[in-house]
C-alpha cells in the first residue's frame, strides 16, 4: 500500500468525478422538474466542447473565456428546442417514456450535424495548460483536472441558489413540489419549464468543455457521457442538486480507489458492481427525489 | 372474427414460412432474420418492461450471455450443427437462470432506479465476459462454420429464428390474456394497489422477467451461429439494449403488436436509409423520425391508431 | 373492440405488405457489360467513422485513378458502398447485401478488425476474394482459402521494426524495466506477443503488465506506478483516446521514461495533429508509410496534400488504396472475375503495392512486416529498417518541455 499512489489516485478520482457531477446536474433537474429524460443531454455538452475548440483554434480564445459566449449561446438554443420540440411532448400520456424517445432522435441528429461541421475526426483540447500541473510536496495536481473541478463548483452552486434564493428558481421547486397549486398561484408552467430546461443544457455546455479537458472527443462520444449521467443523476437521486454533487464526488472515489488498489483489468467492472450493489441497497439514491 | 384472425394470422406465417423455398438471395433471408430477432427482442423485452412497467436498459446483457454460452458449449462439445442450434435453448436458460438471480434483489427497486440498475448489471456482464478467460475472453469465439450450401445454411437459420418468433409472441398473446398479464398491468399502473389487492407482485415480476430474458437468449445463441464470430463488444453492446427499448415504446409498450410494429418499422427504415442516402444524412433522417412521430403519436403508435379507428 | 382490434391487425398486415415491396425495390440487378462493381460495407457513421471514412477515401482515389487510365479489364470500377454504422451484423447483412443482390463483381475490406473476422466468414462461404487488414493472426489462422491481408493489420507483428532496432543498441543504453499497459481487446492482445518475446531476448524486465478496458477515463494510477516502479521504457497498447490520456498523464506528472511505445492510436492524422509537441517521439510500427520507396507513395502523399493538406498520407488512406492495388492486380492477373482464378492468381504470383511486394502464404498473408515508426517534430517518420530509415531515431527521449 502506498500513500501518495492512493492520494494521487483519488484526487484525481475525485476531481473527475466532480466534473461528471456538472454534466448531470442539469440532467438531473429536466428529469424531476419536467419528468423530461432529456437522451440528448449529453450531446448539447459535447456541443459546448466543440464550440469551445473552435473558437480556441480559431482565435486563441480559452475555453474558460469562450464559456461566457458558448454557454449563454446553448441556453437560447434550448429555448428553442423547448418550444419546438419538448412543449408538444408535455399532454403525452408518459411524457418519460415520450421524451426518452424524441430526444434519443435529436440526439442522433446532432451527433451527425457534429460529423457534418466538425468530421469525425477526434479532437483533443489543449489550452497552454492542456497537460501543466501544480506540483505540492509529492502530490501532482493536473490542471485541466482544477479547471475542471473548479467550474463544477461553480456550476453547481449557481444553480443550488438559482434554485434556493431567486423567485424563477422557487417557482421552479413550487412547480416540482405541487404542480397544481403552483399554477393556481399564477406560476406558468412552461415559462417555468423551459427556463429549467435551458438552463439544464446550458450546464451541460459548461460540463462538456470541462470534460473535453480531461479526454480526447468525437461526435458519438456523447453515447459514452450518458452512461455517466444516468449513473450520477440516479445515486445522487433525481432532481437533487447537493445529491448530484454527492454522487460524483462518490463515484470519484470509487474509481480512485479502484484504479489505485485493484489491477486495472477489474476497475470499470468493479465500479458498475459497486454501483449496482449500492443501488440495491439504497434503492432511491442518496437522498429522496426532490429539489 | 376470432377464428377469422387466427386464421388470418396463420396464413401470414405459412407465408413467412414459404418464403425461402421461393429460392430468394440470401440478404433478404438475412435481412429477415434480423426483423424477426428485434421483434423477439422487443417483445419479450415488453413482458416486463412493456406490461409490468419496469424498463429494462440491460437486455443485451440475455441476448449476450445466450451467444457466449452458445458458442461455448458448441465449441466444448464440438457440436454438429442441429446439435448446436439445438444448444441455444440451454444457452437461453441459462440467461434465463441468470435474470432469476438478478431479478430477485433488482426487481425491488423501482422506475429510472431499476433502469439504472439494469444498466449497470449489463456493464458488469460485458466486463466479466472480457475479463475472464473461460466465459469467453476479449479475443473473443470463432465458430465452426456450418457445412452446407450458404442458401440452405440461411434458410435453416430464417426458419429457426421466425419459429423462435412464433413463440415468443404466442406466449405474448397467451400473457396479454392471462391473469399474469393482468397482474403485471395491475403493477405498472400502482404497485401498492396491487399489492393490497393481494396480488403477489414479487413472484409475477420475477416470472415476467425470467420470460423476457430467457427469448433474447436463444436469439442471441442464434445470431452468435449467423454471425460464426462473436466478440462482447458485438453482442453487449449498449446500444443493442437501447434499440430494444426504443423499439417497444416507439409501436406502444404493454400491448402486443406494439414492440412488433416498432421493430419492424425501425429496422425496416433504418436497412432503407443506408441504402439509399448518404450516410450522415441517412442518420438525421432516421433520427428525425423519432422526433415526428413522438410529436404526432406521443402516447405511441398503436394508441394513435387505435384512438383514430375506435373514435 | 372489435373493430380496433381490427384496425391493429390491417395495419399489421400493411406493413408487412409494405416490407415485402421496399424488400423487392432494390432488386434491380446490374447487369454485365457495365462497369465493374465493388461492393460492401464501411463504418462511415458511429463509433469508427473516423477510420472507415479514411479507408472509403484511399478507395476512391484508387478508383479515381484506374478510371482515367481505362479502368479494370477495359471496364470502368464504381463502389457500392454501405454503411454499417460500426454495427458487426450490419456489416455482414451487407456484405451478403453486396455479394446476392447487387451482384458486385468484387468485394472490398472492411473496419474494424471484429468486422473483418465476422465479414471473411461471408465471404470464404460465398467463395469471394476477401482484401483486407483482417483481425490479426488469429483470423488468419481459421483456414479461410478467400481472405487476404494486403497488407493486413498485424499486432503481432507491430513492434518487430522497433525491437530490431532497440537491439541494434548498445546492451548498457537499452531499457531495463518496462511498464506494458495494455487495451483489453483484439488489438492489444495482440500486441502482447512481440513485446513478451523480445523482452526476454532483450533481458528487459516487465515490471508492470496490466490490461485495461476501455473506456479508459484517467491514467494517473497507471502513471505514478510506473513512475515509482522506475520503468524507463513504456508500452500504452491502445487505441487513440486511451493514448492521449495517457500521454497527458504522463507529460503533467512530469514521467520521463528513455522510450515511450505506443500502439495505434499515434497511426491517425488526428495524433499528430491534435496533441502537437506533446505527440513526440512516441515509437510505434507500421506496415505501409508515405515515405517507403515503392512506385505510388509520393503520388499519394502529393494527392493527400492537395486535397486534405495533410504532409503524408494517413495509414487508412494506404490501406484502402493498397488492398484495392492487390485486388487490381489480382483481377488483371487471372485476367477475369472469376474469384477462384483471382484467388490462385494472388496465391502464386507476387503483387506491388505501396507497401512494397509481398507474396501470400496459404493463410493469405505477406511475409512479416516490420516497419518501426517514430513521431519527430510532429512528423512519423520511419527509423528501421536501416535502409529506409528516413530520420536518426531521438532516444531517449527528451524530457517534456513545460
Amino acid at each position: 500500500m502506498d500513500a501518495v499512489l492512493l492520494t494521487q489516485s483519488l484526487i484525481s478520482g475525485i476531481m473527475m468525478g466532480m466534473v461528471y457531477a456538472l454534466l448531470s446536474v442539469g440532467f438531473s433537474l429536466t428529469w424531476g422538474v419536467m419528468h423530461v429524460i432529456h437522451i440528448s443531454h449529453a450531446a448539447f455538452g459535447l456541443l459546448g466542447a466543440y464550440v469551445a475548440y473552435s473558437l480556441l483554434e480559431y482565435f486563441g480564445v480559452d475555453p474558460i473565456v469562450s464559456a461566457a459566449v458558448s454557454v449563454p449561446l446553448l441556453f437560447l438554443l434550448a429555448c428553442g428546442v423547448y418550444q419546438l420540440l419538448i412543449k408538444p411532448i408535455t399532454k403525452a400520456k408518459e411524457v418519460i417514456v415520450a421524451s426518452m424517445i424524441l430526444t434519443f432522435g435529436l440526439a442522433i441528429i446532432l451527433e451527425n450535424v457534429m460529423v457534418l461541421i466538425w468530421k469525425a475526426d477526434p479532437r483533443i483540447m489543449t489550452p497552454t495548460y492542456s497537460s501543466g500541473a501544480l506540483i505540492v510536496g509529492p502530490l501532482y495536481f493536473q490542471y485541466p483536472h482544477l479547471v475542471g473541478f473548479g467550474l463544477s463548483i461553480v456550476g453547481i452552486t449557481a444553480i443550488y441558489l438559482f434554485l434556493q434564493k431567486t423567485y424563477t428558481g422557487m417557482a421552479v421547486r413550487a412547480a416540482w413540489q405541487q404542480p397544481e397549486a403552483a399554477q393556481l398561484y399564477g406560476v406558468n408552467l412552461y415559462r417555468i419549464s423551459m427556463i429549467t430546461f435551458a438552463l439544464a443544457v446550458s450546464t451541460a455546455g459548461a460540463g462538456g468543455i470541462s470534460l473535453a479537458l480531461l479526454n480526447s472527443f468525437e461526435p458519438h462520444s456523447h453515447n459514452l457521457w450518458l452512461i455517466y449521467l444516468f449513473l450520477v443523476v440516479i445515486v445522487g437521486g433525481v432532481g437533487n442538486v447537493v445529491g448530484t454533487a454527492l454522487a460524483g464526488l462518490i463515484i470519484g472515489v470509487i474509481t480512485g480507489l479502484s484504479m489505485a488498489l485493484l489491477p486495472f483489468q477489474w476497475v470499470n467492472l468493479v465500479t458498475f458492481g459497486l454501483l449496482m450493489v449500492f443501488l440495491i441497497f439504497r434503492p432511491h439514491g442518496l437522498f429522496k427525489q426532490g429539489v | 372474427m376470432e377464428k377469422y384472425r387466427l386464421t388470418a394470422m396463420a396464413i401470414l406465417i405459412a407465408m413467412l414460412a414459404a418464403f425461402p423455398f421461393l429460392e430468394p438471395q440470401v440478404y433478404y433471408l438475412s435481412f429477415m432474420f434480423s426483423v424477426f430477432m428485434y421483434v423477439i427482442l422487443a417483445s419479450s423485452w415488453n413482458f416486463i418492461g412493456g406490461y409490468a412497467g419496469y424498463l429494462s436498459f440491460g437486455h443485451a446483457a440475455f441476448f449476450g450471455i445466450g451467444a457466449f454460452a452458445t458458442a461455448k458449449i458448441a465449441a466444448v462439445f464440438d457440436l454438429s450443427p442441429v446439435l448446436t442450434i439445438l444448444a441455444t435453448i440451454p444457452a437461453g436458460a441459462i440467461a434465463a437462470l441468470v435474470a432469476l438471480i438478478i431479478g430477485y434483489p433488482c426487481l425491488k427497486i423501482r422506475g429510472p432506479y431499476f433502469a439504472v440498475v439494469t444498466l449497470c448489471f449489463a456493464f458488469v456482464v460485458d466486463l466479466a465476459v472480457k475479463n475472464i478467460e473461460f466465459l469467453g475472453g476479449a479475443e473473443g469465439i470463432w465458430m465452426k462454420i456450418m457445412d452446407v450450401p450458404e442458401k440452405l445454411s440461411r434458410s435453416i437459420m430464417y426458419e429457426v429464428m421466425l419459429l423462435l418468433m412464433v413463440v415468443t409472441l404466442g406466449v405474448a398473446w397467451w400473457l396479454g390474456r392471462s391473469r399474469l398479464g393482468a397482474g403485471l398491468r395491475a403493477i405498472r399502473s400502482d404497485e401498492e394497489v396491487a399489492e393490497t389487492m393481494g396480488i403477489p407482485t414479487a413472484k409475477i415480476k420475477i416470472q415476467a422477467f425470467i420470460l423476457s430474458a430467457f427469448f433474447p437468449g436463444i436469439a442471441g445463441g442464434l445470431f452468435a451461429y449467423y454471425l460464426t464470430y462473436i466478440h462482447a463488444d458485438v453482442v453487449f453492446n449498449i446500444s443493442i439494449s437501447i434499440l430494444i427499448v426504443l423499439m417497444a415504446m416507439f409501436g406502444g409498450g404493454g400491448t402486443w403488436l406494439g414492440p412488433i410494429i416498432g421493430a419492424v418499422i425501425l429496422t425496416v427504415v433504418n436497412e432503407g436509409l443506408s441504402t439509399f442516402a448518404q450516410a450522415e444524412i441517412a442518420r438525421i433522417i432516421y433520427g428525425a423520425l423519432f422526433i415526428v412521430v413522438t410529436i404526432f403519436m406521443p402516447n405511441g403508435i398503436i394508441d394513435f391508431f387505435r384512438k383514430k379507428g375506435g373514435g | 373492440m372489435k373493430g380496433k382490434r381490427m384496425k391493429g391487425f390491417s395495419l399489421f398486415m400493411t406493413i408487412a405488405v409494405l416490407c415485402g415491396i421496399m424488400l423487392t425495390v432494390p432488386a434491380a440487378a446490374i447487369g454485365a457489360g457495365k462497369p465493374i462493381v465493388i461492393g460492401g460495407s464501411l463504418p462511415l457513421t458511429g463509433e469508427f467513422a473516423e477510420t472507415g471514412l479514411w479507408i472509403e477515401r484511399g478507395m476512391r482515389y484508387w478508383a479515381e485513378e484506374i478510371n482515367t487510365k481505362g479502368g479494370l479489364l477495359g471496364r470502368p470500377v464504381e463502389f457500392k458502398i454501405y454503411d454499417d454504422q460500426s454495427n458487426v451484423g450490419k456489416a455482414v447483412t451487407f456484405a451478403e447485401k453486396a455479394i446476392t443482390v447487387d451482384k458486385v463483381d468484387l468485394l472490398f475490406g472492411g473496419y474494424p478488425g471484429t468486422a473483418a473476422r465476422a465479414v471473411m466468414a461471408v465471404a470464404e462461404k460465398h467463395k469471394m476474394v476477401y482484401i483486407s487488414m483482417g483481425g490479426h493472426m488469429k483470423s488468419f489462422q481459421q483456414g479461410y482459402a478467400y481472405s487476404f491481408g494486403a497488407p493486413p493489420l498485424m499486432g503481432e507483428w507491430w513492434y518487430e521494426g522497433f525491437f530490431q532496432w532497440l537491439n541494434s543498441l548498445p546492451a548498457n543504453q537499452r531499457p531495463k524495466r518496462a511498464a506494458v499497459y495494455t487495451i483489453n481487446n483484439p488489438v492489444g492482445l495482440s500486441l502482447q506477443d512481440c513485446i513478451y518475446r523480445w523482452t526476454k531476448y532483450l533481458n528487459i524486465k516487465i515490471v508492470i503488465d496490466e490490461k485495461y478496458n476501455s473506456p479508459l477515463t484517467d491514467a494517473t494510477s497507471m502513471i505514478v506506478k510506473a513512475k515509482q516502479m522506475n520503468c524507463d521504457i513504456l508500452f500504452s497498447n491502445g487505441f487513440f483516446p486511451d493514448g492521449v490520456t495517457t500521454m497527458k498523464a504522463a507529460k503533467a506528472l512530469g514521467y520521463n521514461p528513455k522510450a515511450i511505445v505506443q500502439g495505434i492510436g499515434s497511426v491517425v492524422p488526428a495524433w499528430v495533429k491534435e496533441l502537437g509537441a506533446d505527440g513526440n517521439y512516441v515509437f510505434s510500427g507500421t506496415v505501409l508509410h508515405g515515405m517507403l520507396n515503392y512506385p505510388g507513395n509520393d503520388k499519394l502523399n502529393a494527392y493527400v496534400k492537395k486535397k486534405y493538406k495533410l504532409g503524408i498520407y494517413p495509414l487508412y488512406f494506404g490501406f484502402g488504396y493498397a488492398w484495392m492495388q492487390t485486388l487490381q492486380q489480382g483481377v488483371t492477373g487471372a485476367n477475369s472475375l472469376d474469384q477462384t482464378k483471382i484467388r490462385d492468381w494472388l496465391k502464386t504470383h507476387k503483387v506491388n503495392t505501396i507497401a512494397g511486394p509481398m507474396t501470400f502464404d496459404k493463410y493469405g498473408l505477406p511475409g512479416p512486416i516490420n516497419f518501426a515508426t517514430q513521431i519527430i517534430n510532429g512528423k512519423v517518420e520511419l527509423i528501421w529498417p536501416k535502409n529506409v530509415q528516413t530520420k536518426q531515431p531521438v532516444y531517449p527521449k527528451p524530457a517534456w518541455t513545460k
